[in-house]
């Protein structure tokens, strides 16, 4: 922004032609998409937490030498438990989404998981990007409210003085 | 009376507005399942042929063929795709919409405006 040693007002590309109105539903669009990317950037943290959650399931939990041939108690309410044990620890059933389940060895489920991880890394790297930017951009906006009403006082001031 | 008819056009445009907003929803809606959709036909297609899959229909696990579960998702790829295009004119269409609405709705002004001054002339 060259606002800052030219002449006041009216100098700027876009900001300081608008009125506070104006400038005020700038902010306040501004300030939405800022909360819109923020809460998708925790959204997006939750679910890299969760694989990362099914990595440490499937790498810790199904370790044979820890699980074949002892009882585990299967939930069949929140209350109600029956003892069983595991037939299969090699495979596991993996959601890959729309509601598809694909049957997976415990190393390629662990690959999936680990793959997701990266993308929504990816993500959120961007994203992370994005709301920098944004905020940059509120802070912009600010300045220049503050920067018009300093203007609009320092009128009135001249008017009580002369 | 001219006041009345600027009331009438706000409130047209305040609809419009509302429309559009639902509709941008829907299209966000079919974005992420096209996201969704498109990892899921990604995922099957490094998968090898004879990978047990299983669709939850409900709280059960049913059994399925690759090659019906991969069809399954070209498919709704298919009409999710369709559905943007759909859902994309009708989002052009309310933008046409509103942009002439805007139209009327300054002309109405600037002609109270002038009445008024005109009165105040008088």
């Amino acid at each position: 922004m060259s606002s800052k040693d030219k002449a006041p007002q009216q100098q700027t590309v876009d900001l300081s032609t608008l009125s506070v109105d104006n400038l005020a539903a700038v902010k306040k669009q501004l300030d939405d998409e800022l909360e819109h990317l923020t809460t998708s950037f925790a959204k997006l943290r939750q679910a890299q937490n969760k694989f990362k959650e099914c990595i440490t399931t499937v790498k810790t939990g199904l370790r044979p030498e820890r699980i074949t041939d002892k009882t585990i108690l299967v939930p069949l309410t929140s209350s109600l438990y029956v003892p069983g044990t595991l037939s299969d620890t090699e495979n596991v059933l993996v959601d890959v989404g729309t509601g598809y389940y694909v049957e997976k060895s415990v190393a390629d489920a662990e690959k999936f998981y680990a793959g997701k991880v990266k993308a929504l890394t990816e993500n959120l790297g961007e994203l992370e990007k994005i709301v920098a930017q944004k905020s940059q951009n509120v802070q912009v906006v600010e300045n220049s409210k503050s920067f018009t009403r300093v203007v609009i006082d320092g009128r009135m001031g001249e008017g009580v003085l002369t | 009376m001219a006041g009345k008819v600027l009331q009438d056009l706000t409130d047209q445009f305040q609809a419009l507005s509302k429309d559009m907003s639902s509709i941008v929803e829907a299209r966000q809606k079919l974005d992420s399942q096209l996201q969704e959709n498109k990892s899921v036909q990604k995922e099957f297609a490094s998968l090898a042929d004879d990978t047990k899959i299983y669709k939850l229909i409900g709280p059960v696990l049913v059994k399925q063929d690759k090659s019906e579960a991969v069809m399954n998702v070209d498919k709704r790829l298919e009409f999710i795709n369709s559905e943007i295009v759909r859902i994309e004119k009708q989002i052009s269409d309310i933008q046409g919409k509103q942009e002439r609405k805007k139209m009327e709705i300054i002309q109405v002004q600037t002609q109270l405006r002038q009445d008024a001054q005109a009165q105040v002339g008088a």
